[in-house]
């Protein structure tokens, strides 16, 4: 198979979850001439933007959308470690992002986690129930562009508040800029805490991140 | 009428001259514990704390219900899961899954006085003694699929729902066993209605085929245990397209949260079940205002549930002004 060819079937593989195929198709992409970057571009974010699509028209559920997520950080595992420093994909936005403390409900962030990955920003994940002094840590020791938090109850919307209150005070913003998401919250409280964004699901989220970058 | 009546009433959708008002997810504000002077996190292991508790939301609110116990741990604790009982306005949560998937599960023996199933028996108990002939005592309980995801994982149960089908039903098969043992024992104690709550089925999740395969027999098997009391449905987001699947369930209501259009519901629902719900627990009731709340309150009340109530579990710190507004709104 030509190297294009391999792309288009690493493709469907992750779109279909087919998730023990997806290492051996992106080292043969690799071998046959495809850069990482051309990999994930063309291959892996492809994917996850047809996954995403799938997921809006309520072809795919959560399931299924799990099982592309895994699929693709297969071939990650694969390509991530080829890319040479100073490549397109290498100087990406960084994403901090990670579930408040307080609140162990992370499925709907390693969702949007994955479809950010899908769309090349290099992610730092903070794990649930993060104390936000090392979400705000993190964001500083990387030089994060963008600090994505998720909360899925309601008590815990004091801490979305809190991250705020510490990017104005540290002199954060607008160099970084912070997007909010899950059950618990909604475009009101966003702009009520002062947030840059609000997303209301991961497809929106890639949206949300990509405006926020310009 | 007693609260009772009306509230029994409501859920067998008797022709009344107004709905019932009250709480069937979490109901407990940090109002109410300063009335009982009692507080979470004492309240979920101590029976006497937990009745009071129980009834503050119907002598602080007027809610026409008493309701325990006030989290969706539980079950899974009984199971073995790490649960922390978190602080005065944060629910309890878990902290690890006690199975991975090559497990074979089992219901823990003695598991009814055993923890926190024997503090909500024994609360069912004080509350049925003091307050069972005016008001309706409403147990709060988990979905066989939700406490599944709590055993093994929520993330990796969705993932073998495609990957490993036959693990999926191993669990929920032992849950919902469980599951109907325990509301058994609740209804034994006095419990005049089991409201269900099953988050992890939600149409966010799931997708009403997935529903039908790895919910819909287990919630009427766990179901089986509610003899003569009534039973709530209670499945979080925007459950439109699963309505008529809810009802497949034998349940006597839907709680149902705000996401869902009321009227479209009452259409969907047609009289066939009772529908429960479905104020914003975050807007109006949590971040919004007491006009707010009890607009929403006269517009599905008009739209025609049966009882009004908030959509999902009510957060502690919810100001105590929006509720008296939606309560009121209903009792006039």
């Amino acid at each position: 198979m030509s190297a294009e060819e391999l792309l288009e079937k690493l493709s469907d593989v992750v779109i279909k979850g087919k998730i023990k195929e997806a290492k051996p198709l992106a080292e043969e992409a690799l071998a046959a001439g495809a850069s990482p970057e051309v990999i994930i571009f063309d291959a892996l974010s492809k994917a996850m933007g047809v996954v995403g699509q799938k997921y809006e028209s309520k072809q795919y559920f959560l399931p299924q959308v799990l099982l592309a997520a895994q699929t693709m950080y297969q071939a990650l595992d694969v390509v991530l470690p080829q890319l040479k420093a100073g490549s397109a994909a290498d100087t990406a936005a960084k994403v901090v992002i990670g579930v408040v403390e307080g609140d162990v409900h992370d499925i709907g962030k390693n969702i949007v986690k994955a479809m950010l990955t899908g769309a090349g920003y290099t992610i730092f994940d903070m794990g649930r129930d993060c104390p936000t002094k090392n979400m705000i840590d993190k964001v500083k020791a990387e030089g994060a562009n963008i600090v994505a938090t998720s909360s899925l109850m309601t008590p815990t919307l004091a801490a979305m508040k809190e991250i705020e209150r510490i990017l104005a005070e540290e002199n954060l913003k607008p160099q970084v800029k912070s997007i909010i998401g899950g059950g618990a919250t909604t475009k009101d409280f966003a702009a009520q805490i002062g947030a840059d964004a609000w997303a209301y699901d991961a497809v929106e989220a890639v949206e949300v991140v990509k405006n926020l970058l310009k | 009428m007693t609260p009772k009546e009306r509230f029994l009433g409501a859920l067998a959708r008797k022709e009344m001259d107004r709905p019932a008002v009250g709480c069937v997810t979490q109901s407990v504000t940090v109002d109410q514990m300063e009335w009982a002077g009692v507080e979470w996190p004492a309240a979920h292991t101590d029976a006497q704390m937990m009745a009071k508790l129980g009834i503050a939301g119907a002598k602080v609110f007027g809610f026409e219900n008493a309701r325990v116990p006030f989290c969706l741990t539980v079950e899974a604790e009984a199971f073995g899961a790490t649960v922390d009982l978190g602080n005065r306005v944060k629910t309890p949560m878990l902290k690890a899954h006690p199975y991975s998937s090559e497990d074979e599960p089992a219901i823990p023996e003695g598991f009814l006085e055993k923890g926190r199933v024997a503090t909500a028996i024994e609360a069912v108990k004080i509350l049925k003694a003091e307050y069972g002939e005016e008001y309706p005592i409403v147990a709060g309980t988990t979905g066989p699929l939700t406490i599944a995801g709590h055993l093994v994982g929520t993330e990796d149960l969705l993932l073998m729902m495609i990957t490993e089908p036959d693990t999926v039903h191993k669990f929920i098969k032992v849950t919902a066993e469980m599951e109907k043992q325990y509301i058994a024992a609740l209804v034994a104690a006095g419990v005049d209605v089991i409201n269900m709550s099953d988050p992890s089925a939600s149409t966010d999740m799931l997708s009403a085929e997935m529903f039908d395969e790895f919910a819909l027999p287990y919630t009427k098997h766990a179901f089986e245990g509610c003899g003569d009391a009534k039973k709530i449905l209670h499945i979080c987001g925007n459950t439109t397209s699963l309505l008529e699947h809810m009802i497949n369930t034998g349940a006597d209501g839907l709680s149902i949260e705000e996401k869902v259009d009321s009227a479209e519901a009452v259409n969907i629902v047609n009289g066939r079940v009772a529908l429960v719900g479905n104020i914003g627990s975050v807007k109006p009731l949590y971040m919004g205002t007491p006009e707010e709340c009890a607009a929403d309150a006269a517009r599905i009340r008009d739209a025609g549930f049966n009882i009004i109530a908030p959509g999902c579990g009510l957060a502690a710190e919810t100001p105590k002004a929006n509720i008296e507004a939606f309560v009121k709104t209903i009792k006039g």
